[in-house]
């Protein structure tokens, strides 16, 4: 329980589906056993769909959020163009990497679709950057082992976007419903070729 | 005594050997022991209760460290039956964790229910051993049996009914649950797909005026169709699951065993 | 002036620190073997299709010490089951002691008329199946009493029902059994070579006899190769219906030493 990576709980999904990705996150802020926010949202957008989720320790969470929100706007002033999620992954990798003997102590989920192409990308993190590409999903946070449950067994290739949705809210939901220090509500993000929905889903407030 | 003599600090003086020499182990007839008399062998148990039947479902890995000491280890029994052969139980135990600990418990209970059965001329039934298995527990408080057991069986009303425990005799009756390394990985998968968790009426409205979809016991087949698939997921994820998949269906008329192959990896 | 006798003559604690007096066990706990000391390493074993082979090299180290290098670790038990033993030496012998009695005690207690062929004979006795669960109640008893037997066994012989039957028990009682099984090293070592041949019971039960000893034979030689608490004289034992052949002085044949010459990258050693 002491372990920086869940004292304050939390947990994030991704998932590929047909020409669509979603990524998923719970919105509890806790210190052990005590909510102290049930508004603590843990995905983050750079870009028109390039999305990364971040679980682990609270602190870390916002500085690495914000960090990259740094590094990403210098990327497109100098770049003149919108970054890519492979590149967006691969400068997460190396930004972690950095810190290797003192590492930030989150698990990022990188989720987007490649601008030209439309191809869905997913791929997850351990806290000193080695990437895990997936081709189906990517789980993370105190949650992983019932997500893993519910993504091995609910999820299936090609899935459209509003299966796609029906499938992650409710691997999350059931997922974090068995973890007490994940929930709290809910919010999922469908991203297709040009088009993102947001959804804010209620789930059990205990 | 010793202090009376001491010059050395600690003791208040110096001290001298043998007897009077401080011990370093703790208090008098302490019994102080390097040896770990517990090993987790791995594997997961799945039960799940229906309208007049009861499916009880275990792999059959047997597992220490990274090795795979057996890949036909049965963890699902047939329990109270008047012969070795138990043609005429009506029970089934089912035992995950310290595999030592589980063979133990399970004879235990088995002979409790066949004593039983000899004593009052009727198997024992589910309520009555559940009871007596949540005992058998407890009083190993202090040196529990390293277990995570559900017993299975049908109620007096021909129920599917569900019993889990933990090490210590904790125990409820359930519709489902699943124990053992995969139980994180195949619970929550089965608060979806058996008591519909999280399944609200399309368009039944908003907030409080949500309703949730109706809960209905489950035919036979769609069970056994759910526990393999909570399976195949676990042994995708979890290294101690594997090999084979043990199910015992439990009807009035009586206990049927199925073998099905899992990913042996 | 110290006025108790006992202490005249003693060093003292100021000059060389408190005397360690655990190992006297004055009133402490019963003693009870809480590591091994003298050690036998591998046991494996593997079924074909009409018994059991098993084996295990004849030494007993002390620590990395090769102390013993004549210890006999396979035993035989009525001429119908052979037990190997892993693990702690002297509890082997303990273990060897009781199962001579029992099979003395089975020898006479039988109520087996002279009139008897030997195949009666046989069934009325213990087979290894009820072995292997007499020393796996006997383990669990010893750990549950946290006196431990510090030993894996493996049983080999037939069951009940004439099948061949190999089955372990270490030293907390666990007990399993498949097709092939080896103890500590052998675990590791020769487990997936056995198990080339028998995955399961049915593909066992398709080897021969010749078959089954030269993957053993071929196994002691990996694990005198690479376990360096083993040696190259082991007892190897056939079990079928039949009874019991035990070789208690082979000698491992047809060493190749060659792959050691392309072993490169460990210590000072790096070209």
């Amino acid at each position: 329980m002491s372990s920086p990576f869940s004292i304050n709980g939390g947990a994030c999904v991704a998932m590929v589906g047909k020409d669509c990705v979603a990524i998923a996150c719970d919105l509890r802020l806790g210190l052990q056993a005590l909510t102290v926010s049930n508004n603590f949202p843990k995905i983050f957008q750079y870009g028109d769909n390039v999305f990364l989720g971040l679980t682990g320790l609270a602190t870390d969470v916002a500085t690495v959020s914000d960090l990259f929100r740094y590094k990403v706007n210098m990327y497109r002033l100098r770049e003149e163009r919108h970054i890519a999620p492979t590149t967006f992954a691969n400068l997460v990798s190396s930004s972690l990497y950095e810190r290797r003997f003192g590492p930030y102590f989150v698990s990022p989920v990188v989720a987007g679709l490649e601008a030209k192409t439309g191809k869905p990308f997913i791929c997850g993190f351990d806290s000193i950057g080695c990437i895990d590409f997936a081709k189906d999903f990517i789980v993370s946070g105190t949650a992983t082992e019932q997500l893993f449950g519910m993504c091995e067994s609910l999820w299936e290739p090609d899935l459209g976007p509003d299966e796609l949705f029906e499938t992650i809210s409710q691997a999350l939901l059931n997922a974090v419903d068995r973890d007490a220090l994940s929930g709290w509500g809910a919010h999922v993000y469908i991203i297709e070729k040009d088009k993102v929905t947001k959804r804010l889903l209620k789930g059990r407030q205990d | 005594m010793a202090a009376m003599f001491s010059q050395n600090p600690l003791m208040n003086g110096p001290n001298y050997s043998f007897n009077d020499a401080p011990k370093v182990n703790a208090p008098e007839g302490a019994r102080q022991h390097r040896f770990d008399p517990y090993t987790d062998n791995g594997g997961s148990t799945l039960a799940i209760a229906g309208a007049d039947f009861t499916i009880m479902a275990g792999d059959t890995r047997h597992t220490s460290g990274y090795s795979i000491n057996s890949r036909y280890y049965p963890k699902v029994f047939k329990i109270g039956g008047t012969t070795a052969d138990q043609h005429d139980a009506n029970l089934v135990l089912s035992v995950v964790g310290f595999a030592a600990d589980g063979e133990a418990l399970k004879e235990r209970l088995d002979a409790i229910c066949k004593m039983y059965r000899y004593r009052h001329g009727k198997p024992m039934s589910v309520k009555a051993c559940a009871q007596r298995l949540s005992t058998i527990l407890y009083q190993k408080r202090f040196f529990p049996y390293y277990v995570y057991a559900i017993l299975g069986g049908l109620d007096e009303e021909g129920k599917g009914a569900v019993y889990s425990y933990d090490p210590v005799g904790s125990y409820e009756r359930e519709q489902c649950r699943a124990g053992g390394a995969a139980a994180s990985l195949i619970m929550p998968f089965l608060d979806n797909q058996v008591n519909f968790k999280n399944q609200y009426v399309p368009g039944s409205g908003e907030g409080h005026a949500l309703q949730e979809r109706e809960r209905k016991p489950l035919s036979r087949n769609e069970v056994e169709v759910l526990v393999k698939d909570a399976f195949d997921g676990a042994v995708e994820r979890h290294i101690e699951v594997g090999d084979g998949l043990q199910m015992m269906v439990i009807t009035k008329d009586g206990i049927e065993e199925i073998l099905l192959p899992l990913k042996k990896d | 002036m110290d006025h108790r006798p006992q202490a005249w003559g003693r060093p003292r604690d100021d000059v060389y620190g408190a005397y360690d007096a655990s190992y006297l066990h004055d009133s402490g706990p019963k003693t009870a073997t809480q590591s091994p000391v003298v050690t036998g390493t591998s046991v494996i074993g593997i079924k074909f299709k009409d018994g059991v082979v098993i084996a295990a090299d004849n030494l007993a180290s002390y620590g990395s010490l090769a102390r013993f290098n004549n210890v006999k670790r396979l035993r035989t038990f009525l001429n119908s089951s052979v037990i190997g033993f892993g693990g702690d030496v002297s509890d082997m012998q303990y273990l060897d002691r009781l199962l001579s009695e029992l099979a003395i005690d089975e020898t006479y207690e039988t109520d087996d008329t002279p009139e008897d062929d030997e195949e009666t004979t046989k069934k009325t006795h213990l087979n290894a199946a009820n072995l292997h669960k007499y020393l796996q109640k006997l383990l669990y008893q010893r750990r549950s009493k946290f006196d431990p037997l510090w030993n894996q066994i493996l049983v080999a012989g037939t069951d009940g029902e004439g099948k061949p039957f190999l089955a372990s028990v270490d030293l907390r009682g666990t007990a399993f059994s498949s097709a092939s099984l080896a103890t500590g090293f052998g675990s590791a070592l020769a487990q997936p070579i056995m198990r080339r041949y028998a995955e399961t019971d049915e593909q066992a039960a398709k080897l021969t006899r010749e078959e089954a000893v030269a993957v053993v034979k071929e196994c002691m030689k990996v694990l005198f190769y690479r376990d360096a608490r083993s040696l190259d004289r082991y007892s190897i034992a056939v079990v079928t219906k039949a009874g019991v052949e035990l070789a208690e002085e082979e000698q491992l044949e047809k060493q190749s030493w060659a792959f050691a010459e392309r072993i490169r990258g460990y210590g000072t050693q790096n070209v």
